[in-house]
Order: C-alpha cells, then sequence, then structure tokens
C-alpha cells in the first residue's frame, strides 16, 4: 500500500541505489506529508539509512532523483537537517557537548564567521529541550550512549530546520529518554515541522509514528500508520514464509532487545 | 651563557616549523591522517626533484608549487585506492608514498652530477646552515637568514589557514556526514588540509627534512591529546611543544654535537613517553592520594 500525496514535503522519485554491484535500494517512489512524525521500518539491510542519505545527497543514486519541499536539496539545505548514526563518529574528538550542539549553528553563519553569544544560547536552549543542560561542559568521550544521542538531537535542534531525518535516534537510548524524545518530536510536528525517523521497534511505531514507510529494498508501503500497519503488509517488509512471530523474535535479536538495558 | 645570534636564529626558525607543523598535526591527527602526513612528507620528493629540474633552484615558488602539486595527487590517489579500489586504507599509503618516494630518489640519482641536490639534503635536511644561508637582495644587501623567511611566511599561512577554516576543519573532522549534509564541501576542506601539509613539507625540508617532519607533525599533537581533551587547549600545547622542543633540541645537538633536527624529534618523542608514563602511573597516585587526603580531612572534621 503506498499511498502518494499532493504538495508533499518530500518526494522520492524512482530511486535506485546501490554500493558497488549490490543494489540496496529499488524504484523507490513515496511523497511525505509535511507535520508528521515519520517512521521508516524494515529489517537489517534494507536500505532505511541509504533511503535517507541518498535524499541528503550523501550518497550517489544510480537513478531516479529526489526533491525537499519541490526544490533541489542545495536550494533549501538550511531547511533541512540530518542526523547521522552515532556509531559513526569518533566520540573521542576533543570537544565538550556544547561544542557539538553549537555546529548546529555553523550553516547559518557562514565561512569564515565564528560563532557568538547567540549561537552559544540557542545551543542551551537546545541542550535543555534534551534535558542534558547541566552536561553542557561536560567531554562528549565521557557522556553515555543515550546522552551522545541527545546530543546529536540538539544539534538538530540547532539548526532551526523545518524537515529533520534522523538515522536511529533511539539506539542505545532507555525507555524514558525514548518516550521523553518522542513527545519532543510530537511536539515539533504539531508545529508544522517534519520529522524523519530510521526505526527498528515494530510496537512502538504504532504508538510513535502517523506515517510509516516499509521498506525492504522495494517499498512496500507508505502511508497513515493505522493503515499500513497491517500483519500481511508486515510480513512482507520481514520475510515472506517465516511467522509473524519468529519474524519479531528474529527482530529481537537484532535489534540487541535487552529489557534491562538503560 | 652569553647570547649567541646564531642559536637564536636557529630556535625561532625550528619553533616557527615545528608549530605550522603541530598546528596542521592536530587535525591530521583528529583525522586519524596521521600516517597520510608521513605519505605526504615522503612523496613530495619527486615534486621537489622535478621542480628543481625546471626552474634550477632550490629556493623557488616553483619548488613550493611542485610538490604542493605532488602532495594533491598523492592525497587523491590515496582516497581514490581507498574509496574506490576498496584497499585497506594503510595499504593505500603505504603503496602511495613509497611509489613516489621511489621515483624521487630515481630522479634525484639519475640527476646527481648534473644538479645541486642530495638524498641527505632532502632527508635529513641541515638545520645548522640556517644562519650561514642568506637572503641577498638583487642590489647585494643581505637581508637576513632565507630559510628563517620562508619559515615565517609558513607559518602565517599556515596560521590563517587554521584560523580562518577553524570551524569548517572541526566540523568535518568530527562528524563528515553532517559536514556534508549542511553543504560544505568535505573534499574541498581535505584537500586544503593536504596541500597546506604538503606546502609546510616543502617549506621545512631544507631545515629539518622530508622524514623529521614527520615528527614534527605526529608527535606534539599526540603529546598534546594526552594532556587535554579540549580542541583550543590541544592546539596551545601543542604551539607550547613546538617551542620547547625547539629550544630543548637545540641544546642537546650541541651538547652531543649532533644533528639538531634529530635531536629536536628526539626531544619530542622523549616528551611524549614522560607523558604517557605520568598519564598512566603518576596522575592517577596522584589524584588519589589528593582525595584521599581531601576524605581523610573530611573525617577529621
Amino acid at each position: 500500500m503506498i499511498q502518494q500525496i499532493d504538495n508533499p514535503v518530500v518526494e522520492v522519485h524512482d530511486l535506485m541505489v546501490s554500493y558497488g554491484q549490490n543494489p540496496v535500494l529499488w524504484n523507490i517512489d513515496l511523497t511525505l506529508p509535511a507535520g508528521a512524525l515519520i517512521g521508516i521500518l524494515g529489517p537489517n539491510g534494507a536500505g532505511k539509512s541509504t533511503l535517507i542519505k541518498s535524499i541528503m545527497g550523501l550518497i550517489e543514486a544510480n537513478s531516479g532523483y529526489s526533491r525537499i519541499f519541490d526544490q533541489e536539496l542545495n536550494q533549501v539545505r538550511n531547511r533541512v537537517s540530518y542526523v547521522p548514526q552515532r556509531e559513526s563518529v569518533d566520540w573521542d574528538f576533543p570537544a565538550s557537548a556544547l561544542d557539538i550542539v553549537m555546529m548546529g549553528t555553523y550553516h547559518h553563519l557562514g565561512i569564515f564567521k565564528r560563532p557568538g553569544k547567540k549561537e552559544k544560547a540557542l545551543a542551551m536552549t537546545c541542550l535543555e529541550k534534551v534535558n542534558m543542560k547541566a552536561f553542557a561542559n561536560r567531554q562528549i568521550s565521557e557522556l553515555s550512549g543515550g546522552q551522545q544521542q541527545r546530543v546529536f538531537i540538539a544539534r538538530a535542534l540547532a539548526q532551526e530546520a523545518d524537515i529533520y531525518f534522523m538515522d536511529e535516534p533511539f539506539a542505545g537510548v532507555d525507555m524514558s529518554t525514548e518516550k521523553a524524545l518522542v513527545s519532543l518530536f510530537q511536539e515539533m510536528t504539531a508545529k508544522g515541522k517534519t520529522v524523519i525517523v530510521v526505526h527498528h521497534d515494530i510496537y512502538s511505531a504504532g504508538k510513535y509514528f502517523d506515517w510509516l514507510i516499509m521498506l525492504n529494498m522495494h517499498l512496500i508501503a507508505s502511508g497513515p500508520t493505522e493503515q499500513v500497519l497491517t500483519e500481511e503488509l508486515l510480513t512482507k517488509t520481514y520475510g515472506g514464509k517465516l511467522s509473524m512471530l519468529t519474524d519479531i523474535g528474529e527482530l529481537i535479536k537484532k535489534s540487541d532487545f535487552n529489557p534491562l538495558k538503560s | 651563557m652569553s647570547f649567541d645570534p646564531n642559536a637564536f636564529i636557529i630556535i625561532v626558525t625550528g619553533s616557527m616549523i615545528a608549530i605550522s607543523c603541530g598546528l596542521l598535526g592536530v587535525f591530521l591527527m583528529l583525522r586519524k591522517m596521521a600516517m597520510t602526513g608521513d605519505a605526504i612528507s615522503h612523496a613530495v620528493l619527486p615534486g621537489i626533484v622535478l621542480a628543481f629540474m625546471i626552474s634550477g633552484s632550490r629556493h623557488g615558488l616553483a619548488m613550493v608549487i611542485g610538490a604542493g602539486l605532488v602532495g594533491i595527487i598523492a592525497t587523491v590517489f590515496i582516497e581514490y585506492l581507498s574509496n574506490k579500489v576498496k584497499l585497506q586504507s594503510d595499504a593505500s599509503i603505504g603503496i602511495t608514498f613509497t611509489s613516489l618516494f621511489a621515483i624521487g630518489i630515481i630522479l634525484i640519482t639519475f640527476l646527481a652530477n648534473k644538479i645541486d641536490l642530495d638524498q641527505d639534503c632532502v632527508l635529513y635536511g641541515e638545520i645548522a646552515y640556517v644562519p650561514i644561508d642568506l637572503w641577498i637582495s638583487g642590489s647585494g644587501q643581505i637581508l637576513g637568514p632565507r630559510v628563517t623567511y620562508l619559515s615565517l611566511i609558513n607559518l602565517i599561512l599556515v596560521s590563517l589557514f587554521i584560523y580562518l577554516f577553524f570551524k569548517e576543519l572541526k566540523i568535518s573532522t568530527f562528524d563528515k556526514e553532517f559536514a556534508a549534509s549542511i553543504g560544505l564541501s568535505t573534499v574541498g576542506v581535505n584537500y586544503g588540509l593536504m596541500g597546506m601539509v604538503s606546502y609546510t613539507t616543502v617549506s621545512s625540508f631544507e631545515a629539518v627534512g622530508a622524514i623529521l617532519v614527520v615528527a614534527l607533525l605526529v608527535v606534539p599533537p599526540a603529546t598534546a591529546y594526552l594532556w587535554s581533551k579540549d580542541l583550543n587547549k590541544l592546539i596551545k600545547i601543542t604551539i607550547a611543544l613546538g617551542i620547547i622542543v625547539s629550544i630543548a633540541g637545540y641544546y642537546l645537538a650541541f651538547a652531543l654535537n649532533s644533528s639538531i633536527a634529530g635531536a629536536m624529534a628526539s626531544v619530542a618523542g622523549l616528551i611524549f613517553f614522560v607523558s604517557v608514563i605520568l598519564q598512566r602511573k603518576q596522575l592517577p597516585l596522584i589524584k588519589k592520594k589528593l582525595s584521599s587526603l581531601k576524605t581523610g580531612e573530611a573525617n577529621t572534621l
């Protein structure tokens, strides 16, 4: 079930991406509505990260294109924010949490200009929103995984964008932080922002998201959560012959599910 | 000890070279590209020789441009091998710099009897000659030691580069994907940095040689990293270390009657190992003592 809409904020057309000889995404055609909290679901290797990296122009597509706000990405970069996976950077980098969040203000500054008081104040507000103000001057290597993740999200907030792409923002985050982040995202979407999140857990997906994209190299579904979160589409996404239960068991193993994890 | 103008010139020149290298080295280290710096410093050899052949002088701008270009070519090659051919990055570096270096060696030996340039000069340099290698203007006026001027210009350009592009260097070093997502040319920043490393290597090779430049690129930043996890402080410590290494290196060489550049690198290495030992053994003990003193006081109170 792929629902296309009019006046989308994100439009992906005929997108095909491959790593070397291995195709990762095939014929992705989708449109996303404004002001929605959107989840991207799919098994490992389904191309979830690849999809948002490709939309952000970080990976070259073999064919097809994507547009944001009906424009080329370069025209609207200031309105778009991207949160990479936490593991993609070296947290031993000599910087404080505040330093990292300030990076979110860089693209508004332009070349040669340095962040000043205004940028610092903005960064502090953003840290406060993710409940990390007390850790502003903490060395980033001394933060826990969940705290590092929140620093990344604060940096995205500092970009003051209209659309946010987040690659697994809940990885390594404890349950209460995850809930806090979700309500933060819901506040943002209520203000008309669009938040697109790569997510692993199909249970919580139903509660969190307004709109779901289901991906397994092909686009399986894209539409309002209540319409696409069906057993049939989930089975199609997570593998044909296996029953739902074994499938979920696999998923839990893969996502390293541990209820005691904090 | 009385004031020795020659010693002063050597130390100032050495400090300026060490600071230029250290400033760039901080970012090389944080980008996990310290060995790329090593590779470039070796790979520029054919550039130096070719520029020398074309311009016939060891001093000109041609040298800087020639070596700068080869340095960038080496960077492009390394990136190509590791990103496109999917070779391990250390193997890419190893192949690129040894090949270019070997070409340089062949070029030098081919031309050995025709030109005034030998391996020793390029590989080891000799900072002790700095005070007698004077820059003499067309009208015969002596303007001062040439290499000192070169290293001053180099220091100014490197400092300007770091100052103007600090934000860009910082963000693309920490998070390349994010930097690219806000529209920054991470490739451009990378080549800019590599270009500066090539230029600095060439500018410094007469004084400290193409091999010991690596010590100045890598060791002071690595030492500073042991002492601080704050980028600004890290840079300041690196600068201070550059100066200390030059002064101590000069007097060590003076005492041992040996190569100054070699002594500078040895001092840098020594400071590094002392820092490692202090950080690993002493500091935790000292901290423990202090805290036990404090709790002891708290208990008696």
